[in-house]
């Protein structure tokens, strides 16, 4: 997947992103942040050997893809470490909306948490952080990768 | 369809287990029983029985493992939104046995040698705390593709995945304190879960199987550091890929063998002979059947490098 070493002002930057949008401060140098060329960040513990990171298949846990106008995408695991923290951009959806999510259908939020529209908002049911998806105009666009969708049922809002 | 064992697997099992035969063949009738195993880095074992038990789960805890547990409930286990958010990893019971001997701890440098799909290897991050540094190889694209999604799922930031034969794991250049080899194998203790592996099974496949995993144990046993632990497993039930395996590590590798237990698994030890060969180190190994705790059948032993 060839990774590369994130430089400490790239680490710094994503810091800042991750609080512009979502209200809460992230300590990204206790990893070892890698970027590939889709502009996706890896946090990688510390005692992984960097020489295997240009020949590895995994290296290190996904936690989100920049995109442009400073915004993040974050992935289910992303979601989770900053979820709890987060202040901003969160869309709460009830158990029908959760799993149009899941399923990588568009959903609606019965609460929205100081969003933007047209930014990426961390998906939020009960307790539990599922990952992001674009707000536009009141529906949630999701982010769930093909592999992991979960086909339960195909309702429509 | 009347479901049989192939000739040649009743005579050899007939040979293996004798008045317990019967027992094995019951087994191509009833299925394993489902397992969750919890996964501690993103949720407490007490947390998640409480929504699992919500949904009208009955929830029964793995006696051999306190964080996994036995599942009766008529919802799929892959469609839940906990399945989603990688808070339980679905395994057959049996498969946490390698990982619970190799007994991995933070801060080791260790290699899962045969890793995809990676339920062993999500279980030793899970246990390695998300610390220190595991390696998981696997040979197929397909497979590589479905362990580096569960180690994503699982939340793995101590992991690195490398498609290659591992018998060129040399040319990393690292050693490791702790190696898995659950070696690719013909299955034949995975019946229970699905009887088409017996279509695959052979005395010709096994053997082909068993130089192989000798090849990998070959492999391996250079890239361990000394004293470091090797676990070596399959989840066959054929001497050939097992005990036979066991007695060339020993004789013609210089591993040292090691008794250990697993409380509240029904196992008994390897085979002391089968046929007209006999096993001098057997009794440092477990093997179960499926018939002894309703989970696929395994084979383990534990070796130690000389120092």
């Amino acid at each position: 997947m060839q990774v590369e070493k994130a430089r400490i002002e790239d680490v710094e930057k994503i810091e800042k992103i991750v609080e512009k949008n979502y209200g809460c401060r992230i300590d990204l140098k206790k990893y070892d942040v890698y970027f590939n060329k889709k502009q996706e960040i890896f946090l990688a513990s510390k005692s992984l050997n960097e020489n295997l990171s240009k020949s590895a298949s995994y290296f290190g846990l996904c936690f989100g893809k920049l995109k442009r106008g400073e915004k993040i995408q974050l992935t289910t695991e992303g979601s989770q470490i900053i979820g709890k923290n987060a202040t901003k951009n969160i869309a709460i959806l009830d158990d029908e909306n959760i799993f149009r999510f899941m399923e990588g259908l568009d959903s609606k939020a019965f609460n929205l948490v100081n969003c933007e529209d047209r930014n990426f908002v961390i998906i939020k049911n009960d307790e539990d952080f599922f990952g992001s998806g674009l707000l536009r105009e009141n529906y949630i666009e999701s982010n769930v990768s093909k592999g992991r969708r979960i086909i339960k049922s195909m309702k429509k809002i | 369809m009347e479901i049989k064992f192939p000739i040649g697997f009743e005579k050899k099992f007939e040979e293996i287990l004798e008045d317990e035969f019967p027992k094995l063949e019951a087994c191509l009738h009833i299925l394993p029983k489902k397992c969750i195993r919890v996964n501690t880095l993103k949720i407490s074992k007490e947390k998640l029985k409480q929504k699992l038990e919500k949904n009208g789960w009955k929830l029964e805890e793995v006696s051999w493992y306190e964080n996994a547990f036995f599942v009766e409930t008529e919802e799929n286990l892959a469609k839940t939104k906990e399945f989603f958010l990688g808070y339980y990893y679905i395994q057959d019971a049996a498969s946490l046995v390698p990982v619970l001997v190799l007994d991995p701890k933070p801060n080791e440098t260790i290699l899962d040698a045969c890793a995809a799909p990676g339920s062993k290897t999500t279980f030793i991050v899970e246990l390695m705390k998300n610390e220190g540094f595991l390696i998981a190889c696997d040979v197929e694209p397909k497979r590589i593709k479905a362990l580096s999604f569960n180690l994503q799922k699982i939340g793995a930031t101590n992991a690195v995945v490398i498609m290659m034969d591992v018998r060129k794991i040399s040319n990393l250049g690292i050693s490791f304190d702790k190696i898995l080899v659950d070696a690719p194998c013909s299955g034949s203790g995975t019946f229970i879960s699905s009887y088409r592996v017996l279509n695959f099974w052979s005395n010709h496949v096994v053997e082909k199987l068993s130089r192989l995993q000798k090849e990998l144990l070959k492999a391996c046993s250079k890239v361990l550091k000394p004293n470091g632990i090797l676990v070596y497993s399959t989840c066959s039930l054929d001497p050939e890929e097992n005990e036979m395996n066991l007695e060339y590590a020993v004789k013609k590798l210089g591993f040292i063998p090691e008794y250990f237990e697993v409380k509240g698994l029904k196992y008994r030890i390897g085979l002391e002979s089968y046929g007209k060969i006999n096993f001098e180190y057997s009794k440092y190994s477990i093997r179960f059947y499926p018939f002894e705790n309703q989970t696929e059948g395994f084979f383990v032993c534990k070796l130690r490098k000389q120092g």
